[in-house]
């Protein structure tokens, strides 16, 4: 079992959490002219990457916060967690 | 018309599990608490007001996790940020909180009948939550709450005293009587008196 620390409440089972998928695809932006191809690597699209990760997760029987856990995907290591409106550099 | 509490069929009155030989002090204690108020506080993004001058029957909300500000009549827990749980014995404080708050910045929600309580008190009762809890209670004090799971539903347990450990588990009412049957059953080995 992961141990997630919520930027909320501090470390917690991931069993209080839901997770939410991929956190780094961005929307396209709003009333710009988007491609076909443009919406679907939005929408379904996604890559697998093995090692370090951004991911969404809800910290849904805690705090309901939404947060950025940065995961390694092979060892499950998380070396961050972000609230979700931070800016990660 | 009569209102039924949350676990009125499933809390039997009684001494259950290990008690034989022991003395009723030191078993396992558990009552349903009905009664109460308890109302979500939710401050939105876009409100601006500062939280100092807000009190609610002398208490203000903090945002601190973890956090109850109390008194004896209410209890004000932390339910996430911006977010508050109040709980109180005086019901015509949802007047105060409506004619404090104002609607434009937060959202006053009456969740006082979709809750099952379950209070549990004894030196047990903290062995009793670790079995379904995956939360670190050695880390948990008098005076905090905390959201977590039991046994996979959702709840939140509001630490009331520590000598010996007292407990308020609250969960949505439609889960109670699951939530109670695992908190009996897990109580079982201590032996326990259902008040």
């Amino acid at each position: 079992m992961l141990h997630i620390k919520c930027p909320h409440c501090g470390i917690r089972s991931q069993n209080e959490f839901s997770y939410g998928g991929d956190a780094t695809v961005k929307r396209p932006e709003l009333n710009k002219e988007v491609t076909d191809q443009e919406w679907d690597n939005f929408v379904y699209n996604r890559v697998s990457p093995r090692g370090k990760h951004l991911e969404l997760w809800q910290h849904l029987s805690g705090c309901r916060q939404w947060i950025k856990v940065e995961r390694d995907t092979a060892t499950h290591e998380i070396f961050n967690t972000y609230k979700a409106n931070e800016e990660i550099a | 018309m009569s209102s039924l509490s949350a676990l009125e069929n499933v809390h039997a009155k009684g001494q259950f599990g290990d008690s034989e030989g022991k003395d009723d002090k030191n078993l396992l204690s558990i009552s349903e608490t009905t009664n109460l108020l308890i109302v979500q506080i939710v401050q939105y993004k876009s409100s601006n007001s500062s939280l100092d001058n807000m009190q609610v029957d002398g208490l203000n909300l903090r945002d601190n996790p973890s956090l109850v500000n109390f008194n004896d009549n209410t209890r004000i827990l932390w339910n996430g940020p911006r977010n508050w749980i109040l709980v109180s014995k005086k019901k015509d404080i949802l007047n105060e909180i409506e004619q404090k708050f104002n609607d434009n910045e937060f959202a006053i929600t009456d969740i006082s009948h979709s809750k099952a309580i379950i209070e549990i008190e004894g030196k047990e009762a903290k062995e009793v939550l670790k079995k379904g809890c995956p939360f670190n209670f050695g880390e948990l004090e008098k005076n905090q709450s905390l959201n977590s799971t039991y046994n996979g539903m959702s709840v939140t347990i509001d630490m009331l005293n520590d000598d010996p450990d007292k407990y308020r588990i609250f969960g949505l009412r439609s889960f109670g009587e699951s939530l109670y049957h695992s908190i009996t059953d897990a109580s079982l080995e201590f032996g326990y008196i259902a008040k």
